[in-house]
């Protein structure tokens, strides 16, 4: 099955686009350390709010040149931002495959007392560019792990409420919609204040997607048991049971993998949901907390009204949010077409 | 055909991409164009004001220039709006600011030179422990009533000495426990009595007064009716105020207006009775960015500009109609915080690891992280340049502020140098630890969702660890941090910030004296007062207590010296930075002289509006 999945999403020209935007994504922060500059709190303070670095190739007399940079001297003045100009002074040129100042291996680097801010710095003086491929590590994973929370959970309790009917599926759909109308987001509020502080902001972060993935299973395991509630008088849930199988084999082996395309579906669509909640928590400053990255809270310096007038590049981690979730929801409705029988055809 | 596409796109791509790769280096001229722009500064209040008698009423008259009447001025207030417009008991500076529009006090501030004034009173005389009130002659009420010394002896004997509402004021001016007492000589004339001679006692004059025939019967039913009197439930042609604008109308979360008081006992020079405004405005938003909107799009008239936002504020000022004062340092001062405590809670366990503890008591501990710390970038960086290192915790616009206290700049060798006379060592990969070999690591804290202090947090990280020390850096929720600093006391480092005023240091009592209730660095629950008062803890009870009852200024000013001498040196509180305040008002309002102690509109009644202005720019 997975096959067809495969080569029908390669087939759709959005789909694909998708997947091209996820696996560079995916392949980006997983070498962060090598393609990013800097290490994620790398910071030079008097470089804050630097512009992107400006790289020439062809030099001042028109010549074709190995691509270089100049370095950013700051000059302070009350009245006006901080006004960086181009120290013109010493060309720093830009080096691939090299070892950088910090003595590892980088995929781009530049000369001994060069700076190369990709996408600028922030307030901080520390390089955008390394901090989103790092912070890209927490805001593309996390989604995952609460779908590993939630998921498992959502089909076997939708699985026995749907396989056994009745009494015992009243009192379970009663209990998961009970579960359902807890209002998340002053949950998560409440939650923040009571978390003990001495946990890292990365385990309190986990710790918030587990419970959200905790109360979220409900809504996943009401369509699950639907399904099951259907196939269970399907004849080869009658011959098992003639054969004495017992009733969770029943339900694990023979019920609920006719449950997979609904499943891959759902998890595809619901994976952007958990980017999005991380960036809005840490927005609010509920999620991953400074000097740690995520893309939410490097995107909460560009609350400051003015940074978006005068920083944008402070909005970067906004636009590659938007990439991801686009991403997952092209990729995740193509698969939903591909496995949806009735819009086959 | 396909393929075709996509060689085509292909190539395209690349003719892109090689675009943006080759870019030629063209050098600029850098064009000096600061010159031109003018640094902030402000006009003096050149205002002058005299009691006048007219018909048996005494004015108070302003020589301030004649304006036309008329008008709105179009404030506003962040967060969710006041609480009460009960004066008495108001617990935020919202709620305060929105009541005492309404209520004046028997003295008030001179914006100028910080001293007290005479403003409902019409003068007042200090004798030893002996004030003296006089009131002035025929002034109303707005229902008509007139304001006489009953109301006075009112408001100080039943509500706020015998406790009601908000007690801060009558626990700044207990001493040793003692409260002064009120006397009504005749009926324009007041007199209190403070068991000891108690500079403070002044300021507290300034507390609104409250009608009698309206509060009394709240008084009656008890405190907690009086808690819930005057809430913003209140009818607002049931209120009977003193003050210049009277309420009209109020819509929760969105505005509170005012309205001129006809019958206000200032006038201006040629007899009108003040202020020219009609009305005044209170918007109330939700939080800094949405006001600097307003402000843009003409919704609001007076603004206080961050520091952040002073470039675009500037850059604006050439088109549009408003114009931006600096006011000089602001009173709020950042700080970080060592937690010094060395007592164990009930259950015996120490608050503070018994480890981290022989660090934070260490002066040269201490200090070596004061000398490591880089201010001039903090300023730079987090304030963009508007605001000033502060090394005391005095604001610098305080009249108290110690000067011989010279700022230093960051020492890394110094700290070094410091660090290892306590026995503090390195080893080969810079990691720092004490003589018993264990690693100085410890955690900072700060509230979490304020850009600045976690912005600050992560500056200092940075700092210590060029020492060797391990920050943990943790921005933690408000009101959790509240309660480890006030009653749990399990945390290393803290950065915080507080507000306190340029004109009274005994409002730092509660930070400074040894069982103060916020005396966080080294903080003591109701039943360890006295436990473990370190010797220059000791000194500070002692001048803050002498501090409050000397009498003149400059007896005053050698306490209060002596005071930041010893946290100068002492460091259990560091201090970062103190901002600018910036302000910005329309150009539109005349009679326009912001201060420092009194900020943009504290002459409210003398403002007005240019009518040629107004025509001028329809």
């Amino acid at each position: 099955m997975l096959k067809i999945i495969i080569s029908g999403l390669w087939k759709d020209k959005f789909a694909r686009m998708g997947m091209i935007v996820l696996a560079v994504i995916y392949l980006a922060i997983l070498f962060a350390p090598i393609i990013a500059p800097y290490s994620k709190d790398y910071s030079d303070r008097s470089l804050a709010y630097v512009p992107p670095s400006k790289i020439f190739t062809i030099d001042e007399n028109g010549h074709f040149s190995k691509p270089y940079t100049y370095n950013y001297v700051r000059k302070f003045d009350e009245n006006n931002f901080n006004v960086y100009n181009i120290d013109r002074s010493q060309k720093h040129y830009l080096k691939f495959f090299s070892t950088g100042e910090d003595g590892k291996f980088h995929l781009v680097t530049v000369d001994k007392g060069g700076k190369l801010f990709l996408l600028g710095t922030d307030i901080n003086g520390r390089d955008v560019f390394s901090r989103i491929l790092f912070g890209g590590r927490i805001s593309m994973t996390i989604g995952f792990l609460a779908l590993f929370v939630l998921f498992p959970i959502g089909m076997l309790y939708g699985g026995i409420s749907g396989y056994f009917g009745g009494k015992i599926d009243t009192i379970m759909m009663r209990i998961a919609e009970g579960i359902m109308s807890i209002p998340s987001f002053y949950l998560l509020i409440i939650l923040a204040s009571i978390l003990p502080a001495g946990m890292t902001s990365v385990q309190r972060f986990l710790l918030i997607v587990v419970i959200l993935a905790l109360i979220g299973w409900a809504g996943f395991a009401r369509v699950v048991r639907g399904m099951v509630l259907s196939i269970k008088n399907q004849e080869y849930v009658q011959a098992a049971k003639s054969i004495g199988a017992s009733d969770l084999r029943i339900i694990l082996k023979h019920i609920l993998p006719q449950t997979t395309s609904f499943i891959i579906v759902a998890i595809t669509l619901s994976i952007p949901s958990y980017i999005l909640s991380e960036s809005g928590l840490s927005f609010l400053g509920l999620g991953i907390q400074q000097p740690d990255a995520s893309w939410g809270n490097m995107l909460k310096e560009a609350q400051i009204f003015s940074n978006i007038i005068y920083r944008p590049w402070l909005l970067t981690p906004g636009f590659l949010i938007f990439l991801a979730v686009l991403s997952f929801n092209l990729v995740g409705d193509t698969v939903r077409d591909i496995l949806d029988p009735k819009s086959k055809d | 055909m396909k393929i075709q596409g996509y060689v085509l796109s292909v190539i395209l791509f690349l003719i892109l991409f090689a675009g943006a790769c080759i870019r030629r280096d063209v050098p600029q001229n850098i064009t000096e164009n600061s010159a031109q722009t003018e640094t902030l500064s402000v006009n003096e209040y050149p205002v002058n004001r005299k009691n006048v008698t007219i018909n048996g009423v005494d004015y108070l008259q302003t020589d301030a220039p004649v304006g036309n009447f008329g008008g709105t001025l179009i404030n506003s207030t962040i967060g969710e709006g006041p609480k009460t417009f009960n004066p008495f008991n108001s617990k935020d500076a919202t709620s305060s600011t929105l009541s005492d529009i309404m209520y004046d006090g028997l003295v008030t501030i001179d914006p100028v030179t910080g001293e007290y004034i005479p403003k409902l009173a019409k003068s007042f005389e200090v004798n030893g422990n002996d004030y003296i009130i006089h009131l002035r002659h025929g002034l109303k009420w707005s229902d008509g009533k007139p304001i006489t010394a009953d109301d006075v002896y009112f408001t100080w004997k039943n509500i706020i000495l015998d406790g009601f509402g908000n007690t801060s004021t009558r626990d700044s001016i207990a001493v040793e426990g003692k409260l002064p007492t009120v006397q009504k000589l005749d009926n324009y004339t007041v007199k209190f009595t403070t068991p000891k001679p108690f500079a403070p006692f002044l300021a507290s004059l300034s507390t609104p007064i409250a009608p009698k025939h309206v509060f009394e019967p709240a008084v009656k039913k008890g405190k907690e009716f009086f808690d819930t009197f005057m809430s913003t439930n209140i009818k607002p042609n049931e209120l009977v105020i003193s003050g210049a604008f009277k309420l009209t109308e109020y819509v929760p979360a969105q505005r509170a207006v005012y309205k001129r008081n006809p019958n206000y006992y200032v006038i201006n020079s040629k007899g009108k009775k003040l202020p020219y405004l009609d009305k005044l405005v209170y918007l109330i938003v939700g939080d800094v960015n949405n006001e600097v909107l307003k402000f843009e799009g003409g919704e609001l008239d007076v603004i206080g500009v961050r520091g952040t936002d002073v470039p675009r504020f500037r850059e604006r000022q050439k088109k549009d109609d408003f114009s931006l004062g600096n006011l000089g340092p602001d009173t709020g001062t950042m700080y970080l915080s060592v937690n010094i405590n060395d007592r164990k809670n009930k259950e015996g366990k120490p608050y503070v690891d018994p480890i981290k503890q022989k660090w934070f008591s260490d002066k040269n501990f201490r200090t070596a992280v004061d000398y490591a710390l880089d201010r001039e970038n903090m300023v730079y960086n987090v304030a963009n340049g508007f605001a000033k290192p502060l090394f005391t915790p005095e604001s610098l616009n305080s009249i108290f502020l110690n000067k011989s206290l010279r700022p230093y700049p960051r020492n890394l060798e110094k700290s070094k140098e410091l660090l290892e006379k306590s026995g503090f060592y390195t080893d080969d990969k810079g990691r720092l630890f004490d003589k018993e070999g264990n690693r100085v690591e410890f955690t900072l804290m700060t509230n979490a969702g304020n850009t600045e202090r976690e912005a600050i947090g992560v500056m200092v990280k940075q700092d210590l660890e060029d020492l060797g020390m391990k920050v943990n850096f943790k921005p933690i929720e408000f009101n959790s941090l509240v309660n480890k600093l006030l009653s749990t006391y399990d945390w290393d480092m803290v950065i915080m910030g507080l507000t306190g005023s340029p004109l009274e240091p005994n409002g730092g009592k509660n930070v400074w004296m040894s069982n103060g209730a916020l005396h966080m660095f080294n903080q003591r629950g109701q039943d360890e007062y006295n436990i473990g008062v370190l010797p220059w803890e000791k000194e500070l009870d002692y001048l803050f207590e002498n501090g409050a009852t000397a009498l003149t200024f400059d007896k005053r000013k050698k306490y209060y010296d002596r005071y930041q001498e010893i946290i100068y040196n002492e460091k259990p509180m560091i201090y970062l930075y103190s901002p600018l305040r910036i302000t910005a008002i329309r150009n539109k309002f005349k009679n326009i002289y912001p201060t420092s102690l009194g900020g943009v509109i504290h002459n409210i009644e003398e403002i007005y509006i240019d009518k040629e202005d107004k025509n001028g720019n329809p």
